[in-house]
Formats: structure tokens, sequence, C-alpha cells
């Protein structure tokens, strides 16, 4: 094939520093580049477990607000055991 | 492994004198639409002086033969299933597979084509099976026709891993027949590994069908070249399962024991045809070398290919449709097309985890409208979809009828920027103006900047499934 574009996903995760509290909530986010802020509330939470036939997905999502107000939607990898951010 | 994957195959050899023995799946081409010969229904007594006037192709022939060409091409890219027991399943997605070319081990093991897959592992518990990759085998196919056009000019493939070869005037240039041959063999050297051109069987002789059977009857690494002299004599060994002609012609020809090519024209013209009808005629003609079938220069397509391959392996089919949708687009848009219209598509996938699936489809009339295009491919797809997740989903329009474009006089495309906004994107309609834009962006940086947000998984419960950026670039 002469032409292969690939498709760029929208929505990539990106890797965040988070500080969480005993129950493994988040506490303080860190954004690359940017101070970290406490999070003020956490709104929602659910889980995905999906695809463990080709390369397994096992993430924690939790909807966030910020102390400035910003709402974030946060996951921790627990294959990996990072934190992301994540759009969508 | 090259000698005895041909056994296993159970094609004959110059040296087998029980030709009639063999299975008759053994001759792989038992048609003329198999063997891929221009068949024209000139009369087998029309002499070779005028058949070779009128043709613009090669008398001599030189066939080059890989038996189990596309299992030999995935041995190459697996080479520790060399030692294994390895067969290749045949292409299509019905309920009940079949074996398709099976490895020397599992033949030994008593697989053999044609069997039905709970057969086949029950024959042979280790058996490994593989899924056939189409779009592999037709690049190695074009990449050995590429080499081969650099050696004559004349060049007309007959299904994969098999070619013939117009020699006639190259021994000038490269020396005696057996110099030709070994010219033609180490073109693929280039191109392929080494036991994979080892063990091509080679024959030359006047006609394509002399020299499709000097090359079957050939071992690897001894070709055998036929002079016309000796034409007649060379056939009257060979079995009437050689022919190309119909199977059931083949039959009862066996049923009434004629087995090789000698016992065959013992009998008069008017008592075959009045048997077999033109197949008759013809299968005389080739067997008292009467006919002899030039090689034609093959007229190499040039399809125009698109692709677009997935961040993940995608198996809805919403995403395959959208996907079919900016692929057709694209296509369309190719200043290769040149305007013509499309009579011709071919749509096909890599597949996750390896393998391939291809449908075709012929447009009941010339278009250059998405929509009439993506429809027939949509209908095959639902009929025959992947087997697997699709990793890269590949479109080539592959023939063209008559130019379609015609601007009208107030065509909206040509408008100013102001009417854009009324054109419908969706239907793949980009204004003139945006256009020229892109392609002045492109000059400047040389890509285009410009994204189209593309659903792939809208109704993921991963989010960076959901949407994807193309780029823009009509």
């Amino acid at each position: 094939m002469t032409h292969r574009p690939k498709l760029r996903p929208l929505a990539r995760p990106k890797v965040v520093t988070v500080r969480t509290d005993e129950r493994g909530d988040p506490v303080f986010v860190r954004l690359p580049g940017k101070p970290a802020r406490r999070v003020a509330v956490v709104r929602e939470r659910w889980r995905i477990d999906d695809e463990w036939w080709r390369h397994a997905i096992s993430r924690d999502y939790r909807t966030i607000v910020l102390d400035d107000g910003t709402v974030m939607t946060l996951y921790h990898d627990l294959l990996e055991g990072l934190w992301y951010a994540q759009r969508g | 492994m090259a000698k005895s994957l041909a056994s296993a195959q159970g094609v004959p050899t110059h040296h087998d004198r029980g030709w009639a023995q063999n299975s008759p799946n053994d001759w792989l081409p038992t048609t003329t639409a198999d063997i891929g010969w221009v068949t024209d229904s000139k009369p087998a007594s029309y002499s070779d002086a005028v058949s070779s006037r009128r043709s613009t192709g090669s008398r001599r022939a030189l066939c080059l033969w890989l038996p189990t060409f596309e299992l030999r091409l995935e041995l190459v890219r697996s080479p520790e299933l060399d030692s294994t027991s390895v067969a290749l399943l045949s292409p299509g997605e019905s309920a009940r597979r079949t074996i398709w070319q099976v490895s020397e081990r599992a033949h030994a093991s008593g697989v053999r084509p044609g069997q039905l897959v709970s057969q086949a592992v029950s024959l042979c518990t280790s058996l490994t099976l593989l899924e056939p990759d189409p779009a592999h085998y037709d690049a190695a196919v074009d990449t050995m026709l590429e080499v081969l056009t650099e050696l004559t000019p004349i060049v007309e493939p007959a299904g994969r891993g098999r070619v013939f070869l117009g020699m006639d005037g190259l021994e000038r240039l490269f020396g005696s027949p057996r110099h030709q041959i070994d010219r033609a063999l180490r073109s693929l050297f280039r191109v392929f590994p080494s036991p994979l051109v080892a063990a091509t069987r080679a024959g030359l002789a006047p006609g394509k069908f002399g020299a499709w059977v000097a090359a079957a009857s050939a071992r690897s690494g001894s070709p055998i070249i036929i002079p016309e002299e000796r034409l007649g004599n060379f056939f009257a060994r060979c079995p009437v399962r050689a022919l190309p002609v119909d199977p059931l012609v083949i039959s009862r020809l066996e049923r009434l024991g004629i087995h090789t090519l000698g016992e065959l024209r013992r009998f008069p013209e008017p008592a075959l045809v009045a048997q077999f009808g033109e197949d008759g005629k013809n299968a005389l003609a080739w067997s008292t070398a009467r006919r002899i079938d030039p090689v034609r220069p093959w007229h190499r397509p040039r399809p125009i290919r698109v692709s677009l391959e997935f961040p993940n392996p995608v198996g809805m089919v919403g995403t395959l449709h959208g996907a079919l949708d900016r692929l057709v687009e694209r296509a369309l848009s190719r200043p290769a097309r040149r305007g013509r219209s499309v009579t011709g598509v071919r749509m096909g996938a890599h597949l996750e985890g390896g393998g391939s699936w291809f449908v075709e489809t012929v447009l009941r009339e010339p278009t250059s409208d998405r929509e009439r295009i993506v429809a027939p491919l949509r209908a095959k797809m639902e009929l025959s979809p992947p087997s697997k997740a699709v990793e890269t989903l590949l479109l080539e329009l592959t023939d063209f009828g008559v130019a379609s474009t015609q601007t009208g006089l107030f065509d909206r495309k040509n408008e100013s920027g102001r009417a854009t906004s009324e054109l419908d994107f969706d239907q793949g309609e980009v204004p003139a103006n945006l256009r020229d834009a892109v392609k002045e962006l492109k000059l400047r940086l040389g890509h285009s900047p410009l994204y189209r947000v593309v659903e792939v998984d809208p109704w993921s419960r991963i989010p960076e499934r959901r949407h994807a950026l193309l780029s823009f670039d009509p």
C-alpha cells in the first residue's frame, strides 16, 4: 500500500501525579507543568475491565472537582499503577 | 524441505513413470480458467506460423512454478514452523473450513488438501493451522512480476506462484536456454529468500502448455528444456490430467482408458469432437503439439490503493462502514484517477493476529459516486465479514471506466467561499477554495495541517477509542 494514514485517537490519556488518601481516592492532583491542586470532591466513580483476550484493560475512573472548580476525569490504571487524566 | 513439499503435493516429476497413478488433484490447473490462459477459439488446425504472426506474444515460453507458493511464503515468514506440521486453511468464511495446503510433515501424518479441519486435526494432533493472508501473497506476486519484467517485457502471470515468460529473442542477450533460465532464477533471488527460489521449477518449451508441462515435470534445480522437434514425443507420456480442459472431460477420458496424451492422439479429431466438443478438439491440438499458445504481454493494472490503520483493532461493523466511507472518499480524490469512473473495487483488511481478508465487486455501471461504490461493498461485508478484528482497512479501485468528471457551468463547488456553508461535507464534497487552501498549506509546511474528526467506535467504554483525527488531504 502506498498511502497508509493512521488515525490519531482523540482523548488520549495523559499521565498525572496524584496523592491519594487511605481509601485510594485522589486528594491532590498535579498536571504536568502545573502546581498541584487539592481535590474538592469526588463526584462519580466507575470501573472498566475489558479486552482480557487482547491487552487487558483495568481502569478505576473518577470524576473529580478541583478546588478551583475544574472538573476532571481521572483513572487509576490498575495494571500499571499509574494515574491518568482523560477528557470524555 | 522444498523438494519434499513438492512431493507432498504429489506433483509428478519427469522421472516418475507412473504419471497416471497420481490422484486427480495432483495437477493443479485442470481448467483453462485455472491456468489463466488466453483461449481464443481459433481452430486447432491453425498453423503455428499463422498464430505467431497474428499474435503479439512470444512463442518460446518459460514457465516458473512455485508449488504451494502461499504455504512456502508463510514458512518464510515464520521459520520456526518449518520443522512442524503446518496446514494453510482455505480462504473463505464457510462454517466448515477445509485444508488448502499442507507441509511435508503434515502430509506424512495423512493430512491432505480438501480435508475438513476436524479431520485434519484428528489425523495430526500437533497440526498448526494458519489463516491465509492473501494480501501478503499478492504483494509477493507483484514483487516477483516486477523483477521478472526487467528480464523480458513479455510476462504473463497464471495464478499465484506461476508465471510465463516470453523468451523469444533473448538468446543474444542472455545466451543459451539454460543460461536464460538461470538468469530468471537469479532475478528471483533478489526478492525471495533462497529456500523459496530453490523450490522453483522451470520449464522452457514452445508455447505455454509445453512450458507448463515441462515445469510441472521438472525437479527443483533441474529445469527441463524441450526443443520444438521433441515436443510431440515429450507430450506422449504426459497424463491427460495436464490438459487445461474441463475436469469432466479428463474424468471421462480416464474412464475410457485414455490416460496419456500419447493415447489420446491416436484418436481421429472428428471422434474427439463428437464426444467432447471444443475441448476434444483443443485437447488433440495440444497433445499433438499443433497448438502453440504464445505468451502474451500482461497488461499490468495500476489500481488506486488507499488504507486506514486503526489505533486499536476494530470489530464493529458500523465502524468499518464509516472507515470504508472515508477510504472511498480518499480514493476518489486521488489525482491518479484522472476523472475516470470506477467499475471494479476491492476491499480488504489486515486482521488482528495475522491473516487478511478480501472482498471484491464489479459495479453494475461505471460510477464515481461514493454511495454507489460503498453499497455493494457493504453488502459483501455483511455476507462475508472479516473473521477477526481489523487492524488496517484497505481499498483498491481496480478497474476504471470512461471519465466521469463533468463540471457544470454553475457548479457549486467552484463558487466563492461564502457558499461553502451550504455544502454537505459528509457527502465528501470539498469546496474548491478549501482544497486550494490545503494545497497551499501543504506546499508551505510539507503536510496538510488540517484534520477531520471521524467516529471510530462512538459507543466504546474506552474514551480514546471513540473518535480520532484523520488527516484532511482532499
